[in-house]
This record gives C-alpha cells, sequence and structure tokens, in this order.
C-alpha cells in the first residue's frame, strides 16, 4: 500500500510529518513524503505519479481549511477512484467543535478526518478503512 | 604567419558574434547576407589566421535551439521534472501536454525536433494508452523518447516507431532523475549544431567541440563569485538578439520540488530579444499592465516602441529586464516562481550589457521592486560588459 503525505500549506511542522512518517513505514507503507509547506495540486499529482492508495494530509496550524477548498476541483480533474483521502491534526484556527469541522471537511472531498485525534488511533483508522474497501 | 600561444575563443549567436583572446573581447554585428563561416572569416580572418585549430573554441546559439513537447501526467512532477532537464540540456522551445486532455489537445503544426514522454515511478499500473499512439499519428517529429514508468515501457516500444528508451526520470523515491535524458538531450544539441551547415563549416578553423552557449554559461556560475562581487542567491539575466536566458540559483525557486545535481537552472524566454524577436517583445511590453505606467517613469511614450533608434533600443532592453522580472515573479503563472525577495544580485550579461548603463539598468530594476514587490532596496546589479562569463565557461568547459 502506497502512501503519498506531508503538511499543506505555510505550516512548517516538520517533527510532525517526521513522526507520520516513520508510523506509516512500520506499519508497512510505502511513504512518499513530499514534506512540509507542501501545495494542494501537488499532493495530488504526487498520487497521479505513484499510484498511492491513500493520501494522508496533516496540518498543524489549523491553515488547512483554505487551502483544502480546492480539493472537489483538482479531484475532478483526474481519476481518482479509490484513493482513500485523509486529514489530521489540528485542523480549525482557535477553538471548534470536532462535530462542525468533519463534515465540514468531508464536504471538502476528505473521506476521513482526524481533528485532534491520536496518531495511532488514526492510523488504525485508516487500516481498518483500506481492509474494508478490498 | 607566426602562430600565437594563447587561445582564441568565438561565440556565434543569433544577432552577434564575438571574438575573445588574450582577456578581450570584440563583438560584430551579424551580415545576414552571408552564411556564419564567411562572416566570420572575412570580419576576423586575420585574426583566425594567427591560431592554430587546437587553440580556436567556439560555442554557438546561432542554430535556434531544439523544439521539444513534453507530454506528461501530472504538471509538478512528471511535465516539470523533463522540462527542467530540458531547459539544463541547452533547449529553447518546450511546449507541454498533460496526458489527461490529450483527447482536446490540438496537435503541433511545425516539426518537433523532440518529443519526450514521461510519467509515474517505475511499478505503477499503466498511464499512456492508444489515446497517445493516436495523438502521435498527427505530430510530426524527428526523435522520440520515453522516460516514464516500467509498465508502460513494453506497449510503447511495440507500438511506436524509433522510440528511444532511457531510465525513468522519476526515481522510487518520487525524486528526479536526470542523467541520461541530459546527456540525450545535450547530444541531440551538439548533432543539431554540428548538422547545420553553417555551424558545420566553422569545424574547418576549430578542431574543439563546439558546445552550446547556453551550456558554457552555466558551466561558469559556480565559479561567478571569482570574477565578481556576488552574493548568492543571483539571477543572471543573458538578453539577446532572439531570445533572454536567465540562469539562477536554485534556492530562488518557489516551492521547490525538485533537487538536482546542479545549484543553477536555466529558463528561456524564447520570444523575447530585441532585434530578431523585438516585435513579439514589443508585443509582450503592450499586454503588460504595468508597461504604460513604467514608460511614462522612464519618461517616454508608447511611440518610442515603433522607433528605430538607439533611445528606442534602451527602452526595449529595460522593458525586456522588467518582463524577465515580472514572469518570474509571483504575479505570473509561468513555468516558474522565484523569490525575488530574497535576490541578493543580478548579473546582466548578453547584448544588453553593452548597451545600458549601469543607471539604465538600476532604474528599472528599482521600478520593478517599488511598483511589484513593494520593496525600497534592490539587489547588487552586475553588468558583465566584457563577457567575463562566458570566457569563464570556455576556460571550465575546455579546461586549461
Amino acid at each position: 500500500m502506497r502512501v503519498v503525505t506531508g503538511v499543506v500549506g505555510n505550516d512548517i511542522h516538520v517533527v510532525a510529518n517526521r513522526l507520520i512518517e516513520i508510523s506509516l513505514k512500520e506499519r508497512g507503507f510505502e511513504v512518499f513524503n513530499l514534506g512540509v509547506n507542501t501545495y494542494l495540486e501537488e499532493f495530488i499529482d504526487a498520487v497521479i505519479e505513484t499510484d498511492a492508495n491513500v493520501l494522508l494530509i496533516s496540518s498543524l496550524n489549523g491553515e488547512a481549511e483554505g487551502w483544502s477548498r480546492d480539493l472537489l476541483f483538482l479531484k475532478s480533474r483526474f481519476d481518482l477512484d479509490g484513493v482513500l483521502f485523509v486529514i489530521g491534526g489540528n485542523l480549525s484556527v482557535g477553538e471548534a467543535k470536532e462535530e462542525e469541522i468533519i463534515p465540514k471537511y468531508k464536504a471538502y472531498g476528505y473521506d476521513l478526518v482526524f481533528h485532534q485525534v491520536d496518531l495511532n488511533v488514526g492510523l488504525d483508522i485508516i487500516e481498518d478503512t483500506l481492509k474494508g474497501k478490498r | 604567419m607566426s602562430q600565437n600561444s594563447n587561445r582564441l575563443e568565438i561565440d556565434i549567436g543569433s544577432t552577434y558574434f564575438k571574438i575573445g583572446t588574450n582577456g578581450k573581447t570584440n563583438q560584430y554585428f551579424r551580415d545576414f547576407t552571408t552564411n556564419i563561416y564567411n562572416d566570420v572569416k572575412n570580419k576576423c580572418g586575420e585574426i583566425i589566421s594567427k591560431y592554430k585549430k587546437n587553440d580556436i573554441f567556439i560555442c554557438s546559439s546561432a542554430n535556434g535551439g531544439l523544439s521539444t513537447l513534453i507530454i506528461g501526467i501530472s504538471s509538478l512532477f512528471s511535465i516539470k521534472y523533463a522540462t527542467n532537464i530540458a531547459f539544463n540540456s541547452g533547449i529553447n522551445i518546450i511546449d507541454t501536454l498533460l496526458y489527461s486532455k490529450i483527447d482536446e489537445a490540438i496537435p503541433p503544426k511545425e516539426i518537433i525536433d523532440v518529443v519526450i514522454i514521461a510519467g509515474g515511478i517505475e511499478r505503477v499500473k499503466s498511464k499512456f494508452d492508444n489515446r497517445l499512439l493516436e495523438y502521435l499519428k498527427e505530430v510530426k517529429y524527428s526523435n522520440i523518447v520515453y522516460v516514464g514508468n516500467g509498465t508502460d515501457r513494453e506497449f510503447l516500444k511495440s507500438n511506436i516507431d524509433n522510440l528511444v528508451i532511457l531510465e525513468n526520470i522519476i526515481d522510487n523515491r518520487l525524486q528526479i532523475r536526470e542523467d541520461e535524458l541530459k546527456e540525450y538531450l545535450t547530444n541531440l544539441y551538439q548533432n543539431d549544431i554540428v548538422g547545420k551547415e553553417e555551424i558545420k563549416k566553422l569545424y574547418s578553423i576549430t578542431s574543439n567541440q563546439i558546445y552550446s552557449t547556453p551550456y558554457i554559461v552555466n558551466r561558469s556560475l559556480p565559479k561567478l563569485r571569482s570574477l565578481y562581487d556576488v552574493a548568492d542567491p543571483f539571477l543572471v539575466i543573458d538578453i539577446g538578439g532572439a531570445t533572454t536566458d536567465i540562469h539562477y540559483s536554485t534556492d530562488l525557486v518557489v516551492n521547490k520540488n525538485i533537487l538536482t545535481s546542479s545549484s543553477y537552472d536555466r529558463l528561456v524566454f524564447k520570444k523575447l530579444g530585441v532585434y530578431k524577436s523585438r516585435e513579439s517583445l514589443v508585443f509582450g511590453a503592450k499586454n503588460n499592465e504595468f508597461v504604460y505606467e513604467l514608460l511614462d517613469y522612464l519618461m517616454v511614450n508608447e511611440n518610442i516602441l515603433e522607433e528605430d533608434t538607439l533611445k528606442a533600443t534602451t527602452i526595449l532592453m529595460q522593458l525586456a529586464i522588467f518582463l524577465v522580472l515580472y514572469q518570474v515573479s509571483k504575479n505570473s503563472n509561468d513555468y516558474i516562481s522565484l523569490k525575488l525577495d530574497i535576490l541578493n544580485s543580478i548579473v546582466v550579461t548578453g547584448g544588453v550589457s553593452k548597451v545600458l548603463s549601469q543607471d539604465d539598468i538600476d532604474k528599472i530594476v528599482r521600478f520593478f521592486y517599488k511598483k511589484i514587490l513593494h520593496f525600497d532596496t534592490i539587489p547588487a546589479i552586475i553588468i558583465d560588459r566584457e563577457y567575463k562569463i562566458w570566457t569563464l565557461g570556455m576556460k571550465e568547459v575546455h579546461s586549461v
């Protein structure tokens, strides 16, 4: 299973990014880590070039909301059926309720949304979802 | 005739040719009524006769460069990587096609020197199908090369005549792998130079390989500090008669996702020159939203663009500098955006350096930084009036 991951937008949380990469590799995923400060377009293009099964975007400073608005448009330009779109981290600037955030991001085009969820819990859910998809 | 022990270096451009010896460079306007060889011999026959064939070194950008069509499956990886390699191999004219849009794409009418097909890391499902073959039937090309994933290799090889297959330009970490394609394109460029009758004749005065001028300039950049007081990151602007080349520190690239072996990349503005491409330069200038404000700042009006005077040439060269900076700024969505806000030095070379004064260049760069970037300070500007960059590059390539 291949995963493209990275931190979206003007966000330089490189430690979290490395932890995600290490954790994914530990679970047997083939990881393509685009690093920090990554544009949404680059994530999509990386999925196309690698045939990734999962796109896992992280965001720590809450900027993801602004960067995710074009996701549906970008997805519509390519055949990305079967790719699991996941976002996790701190998904809002300031206080926000999970029951508001999750539907918002799902409307942007993400299949799984993890707001302030422990990394391993999130990765367990991704693995379960992939097993269900197979 | 006595033999001179030094070297004679010759650069053949589309508008000028220049000859350098003993640290001095002279420039001559091309006589378009005769071929390059006769022109060089007529103007400099005497000096050439003083040198042995193996002491004469020639580079040329007068062959017009190769035209390239790049077909890739994504803009930011396969197309971007192939474009980067092509520019750094001396290719001037590049068109790109995103494979997902191939059904609606109109094939180019002119003959393409080389088609490059790229896409995918090594082990992926098939990315190319019959739509590519149908499209290629409509394209007239001289060479075609595949540098994409392993899965499609057999399918394309058995369906495309004379397809050259090289290693994938995308490695399994999604990084660029440039060596094989770069070597292939550089050789193609060399063969093109040699194949051109006019250039071929120049081998009667030199026994050394004739290189492309952009390649020569690029080779000098790591040692530019030995010539000038430049600080990284810097930008070299080479405005010629037909095209404008820029060479830039890769640290300047916004959203840099390419890690190449070289720290300096090249980009060509194929229709930005002050003689052969004058019309398209004027057209480009008139379509820029800031041009009238700029002309006003230079205390002229748009009528100057139609004049054939030294003042008009000066203004056109200033406009060319402005347009180059504008097109690589974040205001433009072209191939590349550079972080001009962290730029430390601008080095100006090429024909423009013989015409513009330090004040002319300072003025235009100041306008750009003030108007577009809202900066009060500008990078240090160095003018390479004696073409020392080219001379250094020649020495690097033909290492003495």
